[in-house]
């Protein structure tokens, strides 16, 4: 009803002004022998993309991909809206946090019949991946490429306060030792980096000390192991070994890293490359696997590909989603340096992409990889962790106490989705 | 104090300026380097190798050009209506349009995009332009301008057998040069830097207006100063080209007016 | 027929006349009246019914009476995001005045008037992006260019955007200068408009330009300054870009800057809340209505209609 007094309202206004203007009709014929056109929305890696579609089509002769990039900060907010009006890409760039979301609306093409007809092993991908974009025993997708976290060092930094680099053996106390050692508040360089950070940071840590985020629907904030993993960020807090929050805030970690005020920094693969294009840095850092709390872990995390539920070419989709899956997309990519590709045994091209840098560290964890958090609407608890941790950050509540009031508040919201 | 007042203003400007001529690591510095250590202007190149800059600046004239030249059309008629006509429902009517300025633009994109898509305009230039021709501001601004011209000028011009139109395009329209001349700079400032809209409304890459393009650089992970503000420092350079022209207009219009008179 | 007609309706002809005046009226209104309704009255009734709704993230909704408006008022975070509007607004309105004495000096400058506006102008062309990099380095508190200057007087100043208890005073200063430009152009446009007799004539009569200012500057000008004025209380009221901007997500100092259009997009676009947006822009709309009706009913003390 509403919807008709819309149309019928700005069609009489309108009509003159616009039907000069109104859109060249886009033909979607998808009878046998026509071309077919897909849209694929992406956020970044732009040149990437377009070789791989390139690649698509070179294969395919009917089907045209056209790519379309859009500003990540925008890019959900996009999408949402074009979902709703049942204009979304055909394919397109999901991510853990929002995917069970876009799954459980019937927003996504569901894809195991796809993957069955085509005999595709899902033992090629971490396995970490493959179920964090699972929803209710169904695939939707599969996944592009992971990131894993490690431990970036400033081996100048570490020179200079005289302490022996990290190892692959390194367990919390030896951070938790080395920390103050390397803070020089007279140079003004901290020991570490301790930012509100989940991916890259706490959620990690709550992993290694035995605890969990969120399980069977439930928060694990108030269990002492998940608080543990907290308690080792605010330490660094306390002990001045780290910048305070407002610093990290005005100058975020990763810059702060960059310039030399930090000499450990928990950083994702993503940032490899960066640092690697930055000629003074390049030489000053390296990189080795998370230290060992009780247990070795690392988040990892990665873009899905999945297709549009509304699509207008189902068939044609599903054969682009499983080629973007594929190992010759997943060696596409690797060569460009750009991302770690997820499919098996195709990530080396990256590793030897930037030689003076361990990166084999970042594949060497992933045994260790550990479900990124995510429920239904992970949004909104996502915005109690921002809030209900700040205080236990800079000291103001104990890490005990605001972990126990984002368990409550995280367990209604959960309830309610 | 006027000095001191400009210097604040065109810091930012400057800033943007010396930022694009540094080296990506540079402008990530801390603490943050003022002057570049040595000039470059590989953030331009970088600009126009990675956006197509023609067509972008294109479509954001086209979008700007119909927007302008619409609302100017359609919210002065409506403005003249409202501040010189009796008709009943006026106050009513005018109330609409000043509660249509005071809800925030966000909460109309699913509505309108919906909207755009019954009409079949997705992706489309016209698309990025007609929600704002319909313009409150435009309308309450000219409805300002409209009111403190003497009524005289009116009478005078009725007296001479003049329609209400005629009175409207001949005599009043050009009372208001300057405030037009104003609500121009500012609609094609509103238009040229808009960013939400045209991103949501447009897919392709020939669609593309400058600002969206200019988001579109922003990768996910980290991001090149130096081309953002070499890009943003290219983009805002036409509209303070249509400033200056403008400026004279609205700042001198009146003193050949006859409203010295 | 016209001739039967007017001599006919020698009497009924001011009733005519009425409907004809009504009818050219409505006339002049109506394009811009169907634009309206399309794009914006027919989307915000909409909005007024989702905000009874329980809203799925891909439309289909169920209704619920007034549960949204009720778990509004009973949330903290939407009263801190309603002070932190207001504060933001009554910060920027001081920046009215600043802006009617920068107009009225630029006017009276004799040399570099256009490369003055021109300068003024600058901040509303530069992008977000741009906006928010400088600011955030000028208000830097480890080396920001205002901490530099403090230091030197042996002021240890604070992370102005970081720190929760300064940061909505810190973004409503560059609220003030993004809106001075604007403010700028159209105070100008109406200190142009102004006769320029009046200033001879009052020169004549030995008036310095300070009381020039007072006595003809300011009442002529008023019809402009309530405009600027009211369009800056809604805009502000609006703000959402600054925030997002120059402190962003996860910063120390976002739940307690947030603003109510900020809270409305989260929750609308990053929590997929719809229903719950929807209450919180509708609450958000009254009150913006209350204000405006009120600046309206006080401008008949003080703007003067030439």
């Amino acid at each position: 009803m509403r919807r008709w007094l819309a149309i019928t309202t700005v069609s009489v206004a309108a009509a003159a002004l616009l039907t000069a203007c109104s859109a060249g009709g886009s033909d979607n014929n998808a009878e046998s022998g026509e071309k077919v056109t897909l849209t694929y929305g992406v956020w970044s890696q732009e040149d990437t993309m377009q070789q791989v579609v390139d690649a698509f089509e070179k294969e395919n002769p009917n089907i045209d991909v056209q790519l379309q990039v859009n500003p990540f900060t925008d890019y959900w907010t996009k999408l949402q809206v074009s979902a709703q009006g049942g204009t979304a890409p055909d394919a397109f760039w999901m991510l853990g946090d929002r995917f069970q979301l876009y799954a459980a609306n019937n927003q996504l093409l569901p894809l195991d019949d796809a993957i069955s007809d085509a005999g595709v092993d899902l033992g090629v991908y971490p396995k970490a991946l493959v179920d964090l974009f699972t929803y209710d025993g169904a695939h939707y997708g599969l996944p592009k490429d992971f990131d894993t976290i490690g431990l970036w060092y400033n081996k100048s930094l570490f020179d200079a306060a005289g302490v022996a680099y990290p190892t692959a053996d390194w367990t919390w106390a030896d951070v938790q030792a080395a920390a103050p050692k390397l803070t020089d508040p007279a140079n003004g360089t901290f020991g570490i980096a301790a930012p509100l950070n989940r991916q890259e940071g706490y959620y990690n840590t709550i992993a290694q000390a035995g605890g969990h985020v969120i399980e069977d629907g439930m928060s694990g904030y108030s269990d002492p192991k998940t608080q543990a993993g907290l308690q080792y960020w605010v330490d660094f807090q306390k002990n001045g070994s780290s910048p305070n929050l407002q610093q990290l805030a005005d100058t975020e970690a990763v810059a702060q890293f960059e310039n030399g005020k930090v000499a450990m920094y928990y950083g994702g693969s993503f940032y490899a490359q960066r640092f690697y294009d930055n000629p003074d840095l390049r030489s000053k850092i390296d990189v080795t696997v998370l230290p060992a709390g009780e247990t070795r872990a690392t988040v990892i995390n990665g873009i899905q590909n999945v297709g549009f539920a509304n699509s207008k070419h189902p068939e044609e989709l599903k054969k682009f989603l499983l080629f973007l899956g594929g190992k010759e997309a997943a060696e596409i990519q690797a060569a460009t340096g750009a991302v770690i590709p997820a499919y098996e045994n195709t990530q080396q091209a990256w590793v030897d992409s930037m030689p003076e840098f361990n990166l084999q560290a970042f594949l060497d964890e992933v045994p260790d990889g550990v479900l990124y958090p995510v429920s239904a609407n992970t949004a909104v608890w996502n915005e109690y962790e921002d809030d209900l941790l700040t205080p236990a950050w800079d000291g103001s509540v104990s890490v005990e106490q605001a972990a126990d009031d984002l368990a409550t508040k995280m367990d209604e919201a959960l309830a309610k989705e | 104090m006027l000095v001191v007042a400009a210097a604040a203003m065109v810091f930012p400007f400057l800033w943007q300026l010396l930022t694009a001529l540094k080296t990506v690591a540079e402008s990530r510095a801390v603490p943050p380097v003022f002057f570049p250590s040595d000039l470059t202007v590989d953030a331009f190149a970088r600009f126009f190798d990675s956006v197509p800059v023609v067509g972008m600046v294109g479509v954001s004239a086209a979008a700007l050009v119909i927007r302008v030249g619409g609302q100017l059309l359609i919210c002065s008629l409506a403005a003249y209506g409202f501040a010189r006509m009796t008709f009943p429902g006026r106050n009513v009517l005018f109330g609409l349009f000043l509660i249509m300025l005071m809800a925030p633009s966000q909460l109309f994109l699913i509505a309108q995009f919906d909207l755009m898509k019954s009409l079949g305009l997705l992706d489309t230039i016209p698309a990025i332009a007609l929600p704002g021709i319909f313009s409150a501001f435009g309308t309450f601004l000219l409805r300002q301008a409209f009111m403190s011209v003497p009524k005289e000028f009116e009478e005078a011009a009725r007296l001479d057998g003049a329609n209400a139109f005629q009175i409207f395009w001949r005599v009043m329209l050009p009372m208001v040069g300057p405030t037009l001349a104003a609500l121009t700079v500012l609609t094609a400032l509103y238009s040229w830097n808009d960013l939400l809209w045209p991103l949501i409304i447009t897919s392709s890459k020939e669609n593309m207006t400058l600002p969206v393009g200019l988001a579109t650089l922003q990768g996910q992970y980290g991001t090149d100063y130096p081309t953002l503000m070499a890009g943003s420092l290219l983009a805002s350079l036409p509209l303070i080209a249509v400033f200056i022209a403008l400026q004279r207009q609205f700042f001198a219009g009146i003193a050949s007016s006859g409203l010295k008179g | 027929m016209s001739a039967v007609t007017s001599r006919r309706g020698a009497t009924r002809r001011p009733a005519l006349l009425r409907i004809s005046n009504a009818l050219t009226g409505l006339a002049f209104v109506a394009p811009a009246l169907v634009g309206l309704l399309a794009l914006y009255i027919v989307p915000l009734i909409s909005t007024f019914v989702t905000s009874f709704t329980k809203t799925g993230p891909f439309g289909g909704s169920t209704f619920v009476g007034a549960d949204n408006y009720l778990s509004l008022f009973l949330d903290a975070e939407f009263w801190t995001a309603l002070r932190n509007s207001l504060i933001f607004t009554a910060i920027v309105l001081l920046g009215v005045p600043i802006a009617i004495v920068l107009a009225a000096l630029i006017n009276s400058v004799k040399r570099f008037r256009t490369t003055y506006r021109v300068l003024f102008f600058l901040p509303v062309v530069t992008l977000p992006v741009a906006v928010g990099m400088v600011w955030r380095y000028i208000y830097n508190g480890d080396f920001g260019v205002i901490n530099q200057a403090l230091a030197a007087f042996g002021i240890d100043g604070p992370s102005w955007v970081a720190d929760p208890d300064v940061a909505i005073y810190a973004v409503a200063i560059v609220g003030i200068w993004s809106s001075l430009g604007t403010n700028i152009i159209i105070l100008g446009a109406g200190i142009q408009a102004i006769s320029q007799d009046l200033f001879e004539a009052s020169s004549l009569d030995g008036a310095g330009s300070i009381r020039q200012f007072f006595a003809i500057t300011l009442p002529l000008l008023s019809p402009s300054v309530f405009l600027v004025s009211v369009l800056s209380v809604i805009s502000s009221l609006q703000m959402f870009d600054l925030i997002y901007v120059m402190i962003g997500r996860g910063s120390p100092a976002e739940q307690g800057s947030q603003t109510v259009v900020y809270l409305f997009f989260q929750k609308a676009f990053v929590e997929y809340d719809r229903g719950y947006g929807a209450a919180i822009a509708i609450v958000l709309l009254v009150i913006i209505m209350a204000v405006t009706a009120l600046q309206f009913r006080l401008q008949r003390k003080w703007v003067f209609y030439g």
